[in-house]
């Protein structure tokens, strides 16, 4: 929810405001602090039992000063006004000694507003309820499940953002996360690891009732006997939902963010506006999104972000650049460049799409090396299972695949009818032709 | 240095059951100049202070950053984490026993290793080393070098009378170079340099860098000419990079006590050839062929004294890396495998400095014995299963034809089965080499050391049809 910029814990203002006074006693031109308070409660699962219950109380303080265009940064966890006082002299300290650049600075002033969702306190017995609900569920529908382990957190933060331009931004936070790691057994026989993660409002929510959940511990359970399969091939890849998270994380990397732009590196990096996917393509990052509890709502250069879509029906709208590295490359800044995904759903149902496939897999987990500047990537296909004309037909083991990222945005055939939620990301299955599968 | 205030709660309030009390400070430093920007310039302080209860085996934990003379705030702590424990307590009543008492001790390891070094001090490295690309290296599409350091200093206290104050510093220049191949298309390639010690003793000059920065160069051109490998199982020399890697990811994650408990590979291979009679491995806590260990552990976050463990005896699997509880319940000896990362953090079963034993072979007569293969010398980022199956990042290496280095390749990953790979291993050299800048993830990070020699193994290389 946004609202006119009030913070619920004053002492975080407090530190705030003390951090830009000393920026200002000490003689720097700019500055800005990200100063929060933070309590963090988990219950732990592993080894066949809830073992730990865990509390962490965390104050965070980050501050960047510049001089001359000289940037100094510095990160502490006090708000003593000792430690904040000696944190700025540190960072003046860096400033002296490094070269100026002229793209540095600080947002601009804008309208100050606070944003807040969520419970600020967590309900411990409502955690405790939900976890040993999963392990019955678990243990009821889907036998051959055994859970490495399994998280359940509740996060509340405060967090101020404030610069010497007078900018004033705060957020407030409480949600609830669950993550874990399973595998299914079946006497000495396992099945490689498989995970899903959750971000949601509700700890009274049931876990085992989101489809999500279910596909994937009922798939993990058809994985303890896996197939090879002898030499390699060109074929076809379906990208399960949580997959495509992960291509899409080496996307923005590759192509989209910072690093890649500065660098020079991006292949896209002079087709702004140009077809870079198939036009079955529709990727955006979410500031807040109807469908997703987690949400984003501030950059973490200090301004507030909005939804923004990176690849429009293959063309590609926009980069994913901070104030920083916008000003590096001379372009725009993006209106996001967070890390909450929405891929737009297709018009082939899921079972149509797979239909299509002659010979090929469909892809549950990637599990690759970094990608190189180029987008080449490879890596095994992990969860995975073997397509045969149009059927799943056996579940995989020591299969590779490796292809380009960019080849395989433009080679997109098809996009399901169906979407995903963990809460953090909304992600239909994508079908990419012309990748090499190899087998031994 | 960390102020211990820790002694004067022990004192005024002494422990109820079993406790570990831990302050802890990380330190860190990092400068990233990209094409001669500084793009990050950057110095942080982690501090705090945890404890970890445990009652009736349900552990209760919990951390704050209010670390100081205040008793009565580490008191806080330690309610906070004894109401954590009770609640647990109550709700699974397990009605476990305390873990077995130890013998008290005291221990101080590193501290004289605590020596500041001024961001300046980074930046002068970090602008010397990026001037000398800049000046020798005009074909290049983008530079970056990254100075970094991290500090983890710990001061623990334990119910059974263990006390331990350490240090560990570890100081690293990442240097990654891009160019573009014959088509077009970047090609990159890094190289790390420093490990254990304080920045300032390992990069006083760094003119004393630039010879590896010239051979980095030239790795770069040769792979900007590279071709793409062939896919499928290989005959593949791992050069020691990619030894301590395997040793890492493929096994050691297999023969950590938590993941063998959760159905994990390393689990009924117990007593079993798992590798050939020439591969030994062992995860060393401290002291490695009469030298500091990459990252040294003498007392563990759950007060053990630590000790080397040994996993695989000449092909043989013999042991398991434990935390005391899983100590307990294997019937083994915890020989300091328990770590946490930061102060919030609890302790959990971890690597230190995995490493393959060194051989009897010679490279070039492993090179030589290879009629068609690849020598695979640089890693990257490896994941491994519970299966035993493990894949890392290649993103450097050479074809192998008729026992002679050819054409270098593009970026590759390799795969296989742990034990599948490790019983094809038929020749080991007899030189260990070890990197000190990985960081292992499972569920925190934490620095690991990764050694070995190199091997002669068939593995399966994800390459271009």
């Amino acid at each position: 929810m946004k609202k006119a910029f009030a913070v619920k814990d004053q002492a975080i203002l407090a530190a705030a405001e003390l951090v830009l006074a000393e920026i200002k006693a000490i003689g720097a031109d700019e500055g800005e602090t990200w100063v929060s308070r933070n309590v963090l409660t988990e219950l732990y699962y592993e080894l066949g039992k809830i073992s730990m219950v865990r509390t962490v109380f965390s104050d965070k303080v980050s501050i960047k000063l510049l001089k001359d265009k000289r940037k100094g940064t510095i990160n502490l966890n006090s708000f003593d006004p000792a430690d904040i006082k000696q944190a700025v002299a540190d960072a003046w300290q860096a400033a002296q000694s490094a070269a100026p650049d002229e793209a540095e600075g600080i947002a601009e002033l804008q309208e100050n507003v606070s944003f807040s969702s969520g419970e600020g306190k967590p309900d411990l017995d409502l955690m405790y309820q939900q976890l040993t609900d999963l392990l019955a569920d678990v243990r009821m529908d889907f036998p051959k499940i055994s859970f490495d382990s399994i998280g359940v957190e509740h996060n509340y933060s405060e967090k101020v953002y404030a610069n010497t331009n007078g900018v004033r931004l705060s957020d407030e936070q409480g949600v609830y996360q669950l993550s874990n790691m399973f595998m299914a057994k079946d006497g000495d026989l396992t099945s490689s690891f498989n995970y899903f993660g959750t971000v949601y409002n509700d700890p009274a929510e049931r876990v085992t009732e989101s489809g999500r959940v279910r596909r994937l511990l009922d798939e993990t359970q058809q994985q303890i006997v896996t197939e090879q399969i002898e030499g390699s091939f060109t074929g076809d890849v379906v990208i399960t939902p949580g997959c495509l998270e992960n291509i899409l994380w080496f996307v923005g990397d590759v192509y989209l963010q910072d690093g890649a732009m500065i660098s020079g590196t991006s292949p896209w990096k002079d087709r702004l506006g140009e077809r870079v996917a198939s036009p079955l393509v529709n990727f955006s990052l979410a500031a807040e999104h109807p469908e997703l509890p987690a949400a984003g709502n501030l950059s973490s250069d200090g301004y507030v972000a909005e939804n923004m879509p990176l690849i429009e029906a293959g063309m590609l709208r926009n980069f994913s650049l901070s104030r920083y590295g916008a000003a590096k490359t001379g372009l725009e800044r993006s209106a996001n460049s967070g890390n909450i995904y929405v891929f737009g759903s297709g018009e082939t149902p899921l079972e149509a799409l797979i239909d299509g496939v002659e010979n090929g897999i469909l892809l549950g987990r990637f599990s690759g090396g970094e990608p190189s500047p180029a987008g080449d990537l490879s890596g095994v296909a992990k969860n995975s299972f073997l397509i045969e004309n149009g059927k799943v037909t056996k579940p995989l083991s020591e299969v590779m695949i490796a292809g380009n990222l960019g080849d395989m945005l433009r080679d997109t055939v098809a996009v399901s009818q169906e979407r995903e939620n963990s809460g953090y990301w909304l992600l239909p299955w994508v079908r990419v032709k012309g990748v090499t599968i190899s087998g031994k | 240095m960390l102020q211990d205030h820790l002694h004067d709660y022990v004192l005024k309030h002494g422990f109820t059951g079993y406790t570990e009390l831990r302050a802890q400070q990380n330190s860190n430093r990092s400068v990233v100049m990209l094409n001669g920007s500084l793009v990050s310039n950057s110095s942080g302080i982690s501090r705090g202070v945890s404890a970890r209860v445990v009652k009736g085996g349900a552990y209760g934990f919990a951390s704050a950053t209010s670390y100081g003379d205040d008793v009565e705030a580490i008191a806080q702590i330690v309610r906070a984490a004894s109401d954590n424990a009770a609640f647990l307590d109550r709700h699974v009543q397990r009605g476990m026993p305390d873990f077995a008492t130890v013998q008290p001790f005291s221990r101080i390891d590193g501290l004289e290793q605590d020596v500041p070094v001024e961001q300046s001090f980074l930046l002068g490295v970090a602008d010397d080393l990026d001037s000398y690309l800049a000046e020798r290296f005009p074909r290049l599409l983008s530079r970056r070098v990254f100075a970094r350091v991290l500090n983890m200093e710990k001061l623990l206290y334990t119910s059974d009378g263990v006390v331990s104050h350490s240090f560990v510093p570890r100081s690293n220049v990442y240097i990654s170079m891009t160019m573009q191949d014959v088509d077009g298309q970047p090609v990159e390639l890094y190289k790390v340099l420093g490990g254990y010690g304080n920045f300032a003793d390992k990069f006083s000059n760094a003119e004393d860098y630039f010879e590896k920065l010239e051979k980095q160069y030239e790795l770069l051109m040769k792979k900007a000419e590279g071709v793409y490998a062939k896919p499928g199982i290989q005959t593949v020399i791992l050069d020691s990079d990619l030894a301590g890697i395997l040793a890492h990811e493929a096994v050691g994650h297999t023969v950590e006590a938590d993941f063998v408990q959760t159905g994990s590979v390393g689990g009924p291979m117990f007593g079993k050839q798992v590798a050939s009679e020439k591969v030994s491995l062992v995860d060393i806590a401290h002291t490695a062929f009469g030298k500091p260990a990459p990252v040294p552990v003498f007392v563990d976050d759950e007060g053990t004294l630590a000790q080397d463990q040994m996993l695989i005896e000449n092909g043989i699997l013999t042991g398991y890396m434990h935390n005391k509880e899983s100590a307990h319940k294997f019937g083994h000896e915890a020989n300091g495998n328990a770590r946490a990362y930061d102060f919030s953090d609890e302790p959990l079963i971890r690597m230190r400095n995995t490493c393959i034993l060194p051989g009897t072979d010679k490279l070039e007569d492993m090179i030589a014995s290879v009629e068609d293969g690849y020598f695979l010398t640089d890693m990257n980022n490896g994941q491994a299963d519970s299966t035993g199956e493990f894949m890392f990042g290649v993103p450097m290496g050479y074809e192998i034809k008729d026992g002679k280095l050819g054409r270098a390749i593009k970026d590759t990953t390799v795969s296989g089965v742990a034990f599948d790979i490790l019983k094809t291993a038929d020749m080991v050299s007899d030189t260990v080499t070890w990197t000190n800048s990985g960081m292992c993830g499972k569920k925190q990070m934490i620095p690991v050391g990764m050694g070995g020699p190199a091997i002669k193994v068939k593995i399966n290389v994800g390459g271009r049809a």
